[in-house]
């Protein structure tokens, strides 16, 4: 009965939640237009639903988040412009990115790699190896 | 010949430019290790088959297409020049990145069997207890190289592609990488056989990371892969010599 209940619940936030990732995305097609990168990368990272384990929202998130990256210019004013709850979550992004094997999004998450491990250092690398519970 | 090209590298300008085989010395350039620019300025002969394919010119060809072509050296030139940089760059960050990478998960420690008493076995390669392993993750360079490095509490496994551009590169890299595997004693820490879906593989244990430093083992893993590439052009490059000097020495008799 608790996992039924538990189950119809999770149905519910996924829908939700891929509505909410729509909602992100209209709103970060703009911020782009008005050529603001970094509040669209803010945009893309906040909220992201790192607890669920549906494939469908990870995909739908990975590729708001994708569309921020690559229109990122200047790195280091984002990364010093980007507030250090962000870090995690786009370390994880960045490594999922890479696993892509496309060469424009591998040089561009390269190059932010870089930056980003010398502001936050290599326990962002870390905490993006071990941790299984929020998974991007 | 005269240039007034302001580059970065200067050291390769004075190279290409007062070379009178040019071909020859772009293999073998050692600011550009990783690329074997098969680009050919001299007549095509039979045995020299590899040429530039026109998708992987640089964009900047286009411009110097335009010169006279009396100064076609001064285009490949700008080829080679433009080449350098961005492939330098790339292959910097990508080294750069496997680095942190490796700093971060080669975090190992003893850990006994949990299944079996007395039994001390490297997890990465039981891969059964998913609390004891890291989540896997890999490096792509682009598509046709990449690195895949699985850490678990006791031991981390580095598998790389290497690049393979045509099909002399391809046996060329087998027949080398097998090679090393084989005699994987006398790394240590070297894998006797790549994972699937890869040229090779390195096991590190805590073991190995208690008798050995851990930054030189890092070294040495980057290192490799930057070796690794040049080796494979040099091979390339001695198999088309000596192929040319063959055929030529056979042909002579005809004419």
């Amino acid at each position: 009965m608790e996992a039924e209940e538990e189950y119809l619940e999770a149905e519910e936030n996924l829908e939700a939640i891929i509505t909410r990732i729509e909602h992100k995305s209209r709103k970060i097609e703009t911020l782009l237009k008005q050529s603001k990168p970094v509040d669209a990368l803010k945009t893309a990272l906040e909220g992201s639903a790192l607890k669920t384990r549906d494939e469908r929202c990870k995909s739908a998130n990975w590729i708001v988040v994708h569309r921020a990256v690559m229109a990122i210019k200047d790195v280091d004013g984002m990364i010093s412009s980007l507030d250090p709850e962000y870090y995690d979550i786009l370390m994880k992004y960045l490594y999922r990115g890479l696993a892509t094997g496309d060469r424009p999004t591998c040089d561009q998450c390269l190059r932010i790699h870089e930056k980003l491990t010398e502001k936050a250092g290599l326990g962002c690398i870390l905490r993006s190896l071990s941790d299984t519970v929020n998974t991007v | 010949m005269v240039n007034f090209i302001s580059i970065d590298d200067g050291r390769a300008v004075g190279q290409e430019v007062h070379d009178p085989h040019p071909h020859r010395n772009q293999l073998a350039n050692p600011s550009n290790p990783c690329e074997s620019i098969p680009f050919s300025l001299t007549p095509t002969s039979p045995l020299q088959s590899t040429s530039v394919p026109p998708s992987s010119r640089s964009p900047r060809l286009n411009w110097s297409e335009q010169i006279d072509t009396g100064s076609s050296i001064y285009s490949h030139v700008l080829l080679s020049i433009s080449k350098d940089s961005t492939m330098a760059n790339t292959i910097r960050l990508y080294l750069t990145c496997i680095r942190n990478t490796l700093e971060a998960a080669m975090c190992l420690q003893n850990f006994p069997c949990q299944e079996v008493e007395r039994h001390n076995k490297p997890e990465v390669e039981l891969n059964t207890s998913p609390e004891l392993i890291m989540n896997p993750v890999l490096i792509c360079r682009n598509e046709a190289e990449k690195c895949l490095i699985e850490t678990s509490i006791n031991s981390i496994r580095i598998s790389m592609k290497v690049k393979q551009a045509d099909e002399l590169e391809n046996i060329l890299a087998k027949k080398f990488l097998r090679f090393l595997s084989m005699r994987a004693e006398a790394f240590q820490v070297l894998r006797r056989k790549p994972v699937q879906g890869y040229d090779i593989s390195f096991l590190i244990t805590n073991y190995h990371c208690e008798e050995m430093h851990k930054h030189k083992l890092i070294d040495f893993i980057v290192q490799f892969m930057e070796d690794i590439d040049k080796e494979i052009s040099e091979l390339k490059l001695s198999v088309n010599t000596r192929g040319r000097l063959v055929a030529t020495e056979f042909l002579k008799q005809f004419i």
